[in-house]
């Protein structure tokens, strides 16, 4: 009897924690603009608090440029992030509990905060020309492109915006990555093809079994969880040369929707990738690795190739690679244009800006200061802030030459691959609206990754020797440049906003739970031939005539759309 | 039993009911708190099962949405994998129960025997505290021991048991067994405590007069112990049922993936999936509402058959 009293008052204490847990983590998302106690000289600092649906490295909360940007602009955000859901949970999540924090970029579930008359026209605010750097930020035909159902604009796309001349270095987007010990050992070899790269990373494996800390190398992964399934998924469009439309295929001739599931590439495609899995050059956890295992796998420089996003482990496991010295061993990756067959076009990279319009930086009914905290965006975007944000501070973060040019020396580089520097010291607002390109003083770039000889110079050897190797100074001219195809690019903006209220929607959800579950399959599947009709049997079943339909009235509109604009 | 009590309540005279509630006052008072807690956190809720009923839209929320009937109820059943959810929440739900009550029973009639206080107290302590832990960090343990490289792989190419490591979580028919020994894992410990309590209040006597008639260790665990613990394992057994549609959410979510998912998805997965994740919050209702519905049946089918074998029961 005595065990059962115990266990009934640990039972309650637990309960009681519950609840504490619970009360404490609401307090925290719905507070709201709040006056804090005058901290800066002159006046009193604005505090906001901003949800982004999307993990990111949190900084801490006496971050050191974060305070410079507050005393100058009389404001400050607290910033959080998505952690242990999909974005998609953590909005429905918000809207069901119906309090908001005062900034937030719901990303695919923007429209359905918009839907739920949780967001901020902003028209009226935009219009009283209070905010010249905010309005700036896009032409009148890419503010028109923002209007929601209602006819007006309620959130600011923060990406891919270009001032002045485009600067690029850094591809950031998707490609075949290849570490560059595995082209030296072939001695920089053209390498084109899906079989070429295949090639490659099976004599070097053959050669090279282990580290040379004896580790067991993996020769290729592939990233496959939840959302960053792309990894495996939408390959089939780059490999036939068509640009990042995400989910379908833009036939320019045709002007037509075309399913790259589908195509004769896919089936090859997936076809190699289940030749190369039987020989053991496909790592056996692909389909079942987390993503923190994926990058834990890619830090430790024992992956030769993969096929991701830039962002998507560029500033984890690249910064890992680095601080462990694993540069050295050419462990760093380069992106290579691979298509399907010799000779081919290929848009891996795009040039040009693009306005992403399904999301973007919204303010939402919860925030008790709309003026203030438009005012707040429209300081970051003026040039001193855009420095602090991007460069840092001054003879500590970079140093100006005498001809104005920005520079970093090797310390201040290591820095900035430093995690516990960058959170105490660094405060880039990267989910606030940002400027890429030239800098307004016509010289320096608005990043330092996209300032051409800081970038050269901060590369590693064995980055430059294989650069040289290829005649190249970027990743970018790796893979050369196309710009972006039409005014309708990219229709990914548009098939994340579709939701199950409409029957391409519906299919669209039921593809995505078709290839998750089929994908893997196909590549594992003892017989190639039999897996691929059993997954197109499971695919067609689906329905995505529907979806193609709705893309393709999609794509209808947003040409005629552009086309109002010609004249 | 229940019949009788109602009908003595109603037998008696109001001056001796008034009398007695007098006297009873304090624990009224108490129970008024437990009361209100029920209604507020479990009843409450339920205004939001109307939902269920709409096309619900959270600009206009419950009062002014569109009434739309079963029609979220017929789309959930033609929907072939909802069937598949109910059929995986079920397997799974029930082998748990299975595999976490006959282990709590084995080890408390161990833990029983064990002889010294002491001992007994460590092992105990020990064998409770993974309870405590969150199911992020068991998921998290499970995935590194039965990763490619994790101790259970490398003790079975050690042994030439398998010819290649093991990828435990590519095979539909290891899903629900992980989960299983996750669960047993997890809470064999914390529920021997209720049975070891059960065991204790075992009238010492009864073993004295078995060891008389001359019944050795087995025999009294068999004739004693398991028959003085029947009836709190059929009570916990009764209440347990009505849980076995919450065969969890974090396990499946956390451990699940695209290879498996045709048996690793749960109800509350798919409720989280389409609920609140395409933001069709009446679907997500619905599919919450069945499952509810189907444990108050699962209780009461399990009552009756108590009922029947003359055994305790709830109601």
């Amino acid at each position: 009897m005595k065990k059962r009293v115990i266990s009934m008052l640990l039972a309650t204490l637990m309960v009681g924690g519950a609840l504490a847990g619970c009360s404490k983590g609401n307090a925290g998302g719905g507070a709201t603009a709040s006056e804090d106690g005058g901290s800066a000289g002159d006046g009193k600092v604005k505090e906001f608090t901003a949800f982004f649906s999307v993990p990111h490295a949190e900084i801490n909360d006496d971050n050191e440029i974060q305070q410079i940007i507050a005393e100058k602009t009389g404001a400050k955000v607290k910033e959080t992030w998505l952690t242990g859901q999909t974005a998609e949970e953590a909005v429905g999540t918000l809207i069901a509990g119906g309090e908001y924090p005062d900034f937030v970029d719901a990303g695919d579930g923007s429209v359905q905060m918009y839907e739920a008359g949780a967001l901020v026209a902003l028209d009226d605010y935009l219009d009283s020309g209070n905010y010249p750097n905010i309005k700036e930020f896009f032409t009148d035909q890419e503010w028109d492109s923002l209007r929601q159902s209602d006819g007006k604009i309620y959130w600011i796309p923060q990406f891919s915006n270009i001032y002045g001349e485009e600067r690029v270095c850094a591809h950031n987007d998707e490609a075949f990555w290849i570490q560059t010990r595995v082209l030296k050992e072939a001695g920089y070899p053209k390498v084109e093809t899906m079989d070429e790269y295949f090639a490659l990373i099976e004599d070097y494996y053959e050669k090279h079994p282990t580290m040379e800390d004896g580790t067991p190398i993996i020769p290729y992964t592939i990233l496959c969880e939840d959302w960053r399934y792309f990894c495996l998924e939408n390959a089939p469009q780059f490999l036939d040369g068509y640009p990042n439309d995400g989910s379908v295929i833009v036939d320019t001739d045709t002007m037509k929707i075309v399913d790259y599931n589908t195509t004769d590439t896919a089936v090859k495609y997936f076809k190699k990738l289940n030749e190369e899995y039987k020989k053991g050059i496909v790592d056996k956890e692909s389909f079942t690795q987390t993503y923190d295992e994926y990058i834990a796998k890619l830090s430790t420089g024992c992956v030769l190739g993969m096929i991701d996003q830039w962002w998507d482990f560029a500033y984890t496991a690249g910064d890992a690679l680095k601080a462990a010295g694993l540069d050295k061993q050419g462990c760093q990756y380069v992106p290579l244009p691979i298509t399907i067959d010799k000779g081919m076009k290929n848009q891996w990279h795009n040039s040009g800006g693009i306005v992403h319009t399904s999301s973007g930086l919204a303010i939402t009914t919860s925030c008790k200061d709309v003026e203030g905290a438009l005012k707040f965006v429209d300081d970051l975007l003026s040039q001193e802030i855009m420095d602090l944000r991007f460069w840092g501070v001054k003879d500590v973060d970079y140093q100006v030459g005498e001809d104005g040019m920005y520079s970093k020396t090797q310390e201040m580089r290591d820095n900035d691959a430093d995690t516990a520097y960058k959170a105490s010291h660094k405060c880039e607002y990267a989910y606030f609206p940002q400027w890429e390109g030239t800098s307004r003083d016509g010289k320096n770039a608005m990043k330092p990754e996209q300032q051409e000889t800081e970038f050269y110079d901060g590369l590693s050897d064995d980055l430059k020797e294989c650069f040289n190797a290829y005649g190249v100074k970027t990743y970018v001219e790796m893979l050369g440049t196309t710009p972006a195809p039409g005014p309708w690019y990219p229709m990914y903006t548009f098939s994340q906003t579709m939701t199950t209220a409409t029957p391409g929607g519906t299919a669209w959800r039921s593809m995505e739970d078709c290839k998750h579950q089929y994908l893997p399959k196909v590549v594992m599947a003892d017989d190639f031939e039999a897996g691929w009709k059993e997954y197109m049997d499971a695919y067609n079943a689906c329905k995505p005539e529907d979806f193609l339909s709705e893309m393709q009235t999609e794509l209808d509109r947003r040409v005629a759309e552009a086309a109002k604009y010609e004249n | 039993m229940a019949q009788q009590k109602k009908d003595k309540l109603s037998n008696i005279p109001k001056a001796e009911l008034v009398k007695q509630l007098k006297r009873q006052w304090v624990l009224i008072v108490w129970s008024i708190f437990f009361v209100a807690y029920g209604l507020l956190f479990y009843y409450a809720p339920l205004v939001g099962w109307l939902m269920g009923f709409q096309q619900y839209k959270p600009k206009d929320g419950i009062l002014h949405s569109k009434w739309i009937g079963l029609a979220k109820f017929k789309s959930l059943f033609s929907d072939a994998t909802y069937l598949g959810v109910i059929r995986n929440t079920l397997a799974m739900g029930v082998i748990n129960l299975i595999a976490t009550t006959i282990m709590a029973i084995l080890f408390a009639i161990l833990l029983n025997e064990i002889v010294g206080v002491k001992k007994k107290k460590v092992v105990q302590t020990i064998s409770y505290l993974p309870h405590f832990l969150s199911w992020i960090i068991v998921t998290g343990i499970l995935h590194d021991a039965l990763s490619g490289s994790g101790i259970v792989n490398e003790l079975l190419l050690k042994f030439h048991i398998v010819p290649q490591a093991i990828n435990f979580f590519a095979h539909e028919e290891y899903f629900w067994p992980i989960v299983a020994f996750a669960n047993v894992w997890k809470e064999t410990g914390w529920n021997a405590i209720i049975y070891l309590a059960a065991i204790t209040a075992i009238d010492p006597s009864l073993y004295e007069a078995a060891a008389i008639d001359g019944a050795g260790r087995w025999d009294k665990i068999r004739y004693v112990t398991i028959p003085g613990i029947k009836s709190t394992i059929i009570i916990l057994l009764i209440m347990n049922v009505g849980n076995v549609l919450n065969a969890g959410f974090e396990i499946q979510y956390l451990l699940g993936n695209g290879l498996v998912q045709r048996v690793s998805q749960t109800i509350d997965i798919y409720v989280l999936k389409w609920g609140i994740s395409q933001m069709d919050y009446s679907l997500g209702t619905a599919a919450g509402i069945f499952k509810s519905a189907v444990s108050i049946v699962l209780i009461l089918i399990c009552n009756e058959v108590a009922k029947r074998h003359g055994e305790e029961r709830l109601f």
